[in-house]
């Protein structure tokens, strides 16, 4: 063993050489625009850099949304795409700053934990385009920021879920009419869906009872757990959560006593398939889509973009087979007369 | 005392676990599909190629240095301080209010006020619950200083989500801190901030103490062998206090200066956990302080270079974390059993 030592060190040293030696080539290479295939429009091909918040791309949620449209610009578009995930709140400024010392043409910060950093970041490289997802940055000529008229999307599924109750349109419902929303934390985000929800409720089914908990967190699957386990033991039969990843154990609980769960951002249906019956959405994806699409087409925009029904930047997952029909186009309607303005959603939550 | 060659020997070990760790990280790679050259040589570009890439090295070194002293102070007396991420956060926070609320300072009483409440916080935090119930019930300070890291980290939740350290508006966040209590960049449009030379005044500081005065060497006397300390006339239990007080004051100017020099106000959940990098840090520069220096600049230079080995080389970030893991794991696994055979011998000694 003592003997075989002194090779090994020496291989290992040899490698680490040749491995530093090899450290000015990428450099180099990434400093010259790549040569991808051709925008559609004619030109460079765009490139666009995806900066991820502390919760990586696997959050199911904003971060793997955003990602989405990415992949889905680099397929449609013919843009080229590179993702970087944030470990750690210092990342950020880094993260951003490499993307646009590179020459990127656009860097898309997910979450509202970046607003700091974009600001310090898109000062500092002005002919480099920024996206900030889900917080607002005015009055910078570089900076677009993406919001979400979430209360659109809650009024929907609670228009479904006030419906349900009101038909008994589903198997094992406790017949209490009565419904809960857990919600990670009151932050205007979050209690934007939950006034949508309410008031969806309420405009179809004025009697049934909707609770509201907050759990405290977003990442607190067992937590969750906990609070949903015991609504249902309350007579809530349809849960519909707001708190990140602490609403997988509220999917899980509901899954548990048999009774049903909305999912919210994503589609959240294959968490649980007979449980999940539909999803209240925020189209991150399509606000990526949109943003990477009017950079290539030299038609972006700074300042706030507001994405909500009338350009499916909101909306609700399909419901599961086991909603009826009748319920689905009722929802469809109150959804068409949303977009024409004949109903007008609250964002702040009644208590 | 171990002579030039002693200490060679002892640092060929951390080497090699490094190196070997690199091996299997471009295995691990290859069976993956990636191609390991570039993307190792992407990890180095990312850390070093760059001016600004050095100075976020840099940037992300001082926090590991500093709560890396703090677990190796404790180490070398004995004790297992794996809280250093809470007197982080509670160091973190003292700052912070320090920071906004107090006020008409000039900026270098005010930094130093604004560290000094870190430290203090910190040292409060390793100090009074976890040093006192080990030093006078027994109770073991992996646990203590574990759940009192839950507390800080809870404590900071309270403050920020609709706390009283919440700045106006929905974010948790804090207000920023007042620019007379900013640390100076070194380097312009970092995040590198002159908390690097608090950060190397706090390895000679860390050094003095463990080698050149009494306090150190009673703690590596307790650490060493606690009975035979005891049979020396050392108090023990007053040492076992001054010892964690000690890890979790760097602890909390590691946090102090995270605030200070980089972020400027406290975010919900800012830090990615530098006090249990700082366990692996110590471990593996064997609880020497300047050798501290060199482990955190090691996993300073792996964390910047991992995000642009996934820009440029387009690895994927759980690749990276899959090497960095692979690296604590030969790190730890080889210096805490070392460690406990060190104990365990020890034990055997008093036995006898």
């Amino acid at each position: 063993m003592v003997r075989r030592r002194p090779a090994l060190v020496s291989l290992l040293l040899a490698l680490s050489l040749v491995l530093a030696a090899c450290g000015g080539a990428p450099a180099a290479k990434t400093g010259s625009p790549q040569q991808g295939q051709q925008a559609a429009s004619g030109g460079k091909t765009i490139r666009v850099g995806l900066v991820t918040d502390v919760g990586g791309l696997n959050d199911h949620s904003f971060n793997y949304l955003a990602d989405q449209g990415l992949q889905r610009a680099k397929t449609e578009l013919g843009i080229q795409g590179q993702v970087v995930e944030s470990h750690n709140q210092t990342d950020y400024i880094p993260n951003l700053t490499n993307f646009a010392q590179q020459g990127y043409d656009l860097v898309i910060a997910v979450g509202f934990l970046m607003t700091d950093a974009v600001k310090t970041v898109a000062k500092q490289y002005p002919d480099t385009k920024f996206l900030l997802i889900d917080d607002q940055i005015e009055g910078m000529p570089n900076v677009a920021s993406a919001m979400f008229r979430s209360e659109q999307a809650g009024y929907l599924v609670g228009a479904l879920t006030g419906l349900i109750e009101k038909q008994h349109a589903l198997p094992n419902l406790k017949g209490r009419d009565q419904v809960a929303v857990i919600g990670g934390m009151k932050i205007p985000p979050v209690d934007a869906y939950i006034a949508g929800f309410q008031a969806g409720v309420k405009a179809v089914s004025p009697q049934t009872k909707v609770n509201l908990v907050y759990e405290g967190k977003f990442d607190d699957p067992t937590g969750g757990r906990e609070v949903a386990l015991s609504q249902i033991a309350q007579g809530s039969d349809i849960l519909f959560h707001v708190a990140g990843g602490t609403g997988t154990g509220v999917i899980k609980a509901a899954e548990s006593q048999g009774v049903y769960a909305i999912g919210v951002d994503a589609d959240q249906n294959y968490l649980a398939p007979q449980t999940v019956i539909t999803s209240a959405l925020k189209r991150v994806d399509v606000a990526t889509f949109d943003v990477i699409k009017s950079v290539r087409d030299g038609t972006f925009q700074p300042g706030v973009h507001w994405f909500d029904l009338t350009n499916d930047g909101v909306g609700y997952a399909k419901p599961v087979a086991a909603v009826p029909q009748s319920i689905v186009r009722q929802v469809e309607q109150i959804r068409q007369q949303i977009i024409d303005g004949q109903i007008k959603v609250p964002a702040t939550v009644s208590q | 005392m171990r002579g030039a060659t002693g200490r060679w020997r002892a640092a060929l070990i951390p080497l090699l676990a490094v190196l070997l760790s690199l091996l299997i990280g471009a295995v691990v790679m290859l069976a993956s599909g990636y191609n390991p050259l570039p993307a190792y040589a992407a990890l180095f570009v990312g850390a070093f190629g760059t001016p600004f890439n050095i100075a976020t090295t840099l940037a992300h070194s001082v926090p590991l240095m500093l709560t890396g002293l703090g677990v190796a102070v404790a180490f070398r007396s004995g004790l297992f301080n794996i809280g250093a991420e809470g007197q982080f956060w509670v160091g973190s926070i003292a700052t912070t209010w320090v920071g906004y609320a107090v006020g008409g300072l000039p900026p270098a009483l005010h930094v130093a006020l604004a560290l000094l409440a870190g430290a203090v916080a910190g040292a409060l935090w390793g100090a009074l619950v976890p040093g006192l119930l080990k030093a006078y019930t027994g109770a073991h300070e992996v646990i203590t200083t574990m759940m009192m890291t839950y507390v800080a980290i809870q404590l900071s939740h309270f403050l920020l989500e609709g706390g009283p350290m919440q700045a106006p508006g929905y974010t948790p966040v804090s207000p920023d801190i007042r620019p007379s209590a900013f640390l100076p960049l070194l380097v312009p449009r970092t995040q590198l901030s002159a908390g690097l030379f608090i950060a190397l005044g706090a390895a000679v500081i860390a050094w003095l103490i463990l080698e050149r005065t009494t306090l150190g060497y009673r703690m590596r006397a307790v650490g060493f062998n606690a009975r035979a300390a005891a049979y020396a006339g050392i108090d023990v239990a007053a040492t076992t206090v001054l010892a964690l007080g000690l890890s979790g004051a760097f602890a909390g100017v590691a946090g102090a200066v995270e605030v200070l020099g980089v972020n400027h106000r406290l975010y919900d959940s800012f830090t990615a956990g530098y006090g249990f990098t700082a366990i692996v840090v110590a471990l593996l520069a064997k609880n020497d302080p300047w050798a501290t220096l060199g482990a955190a600049l090691l996993f300073g230079a792996l964390s910047t270079g991992a995000s642009y080995m996934q820009l440029s080389a387009g690895v994927p970030s759980q690749l990276v974390d899959v090497v960095q893991g692979i690296i604590i794991f030969f790190i730890a696994a080889d210096a805490i059993i070392a460690w406990l055979l060190r104990r365990s011998r020890n034990r055997k000694e008093v036995a006898a």
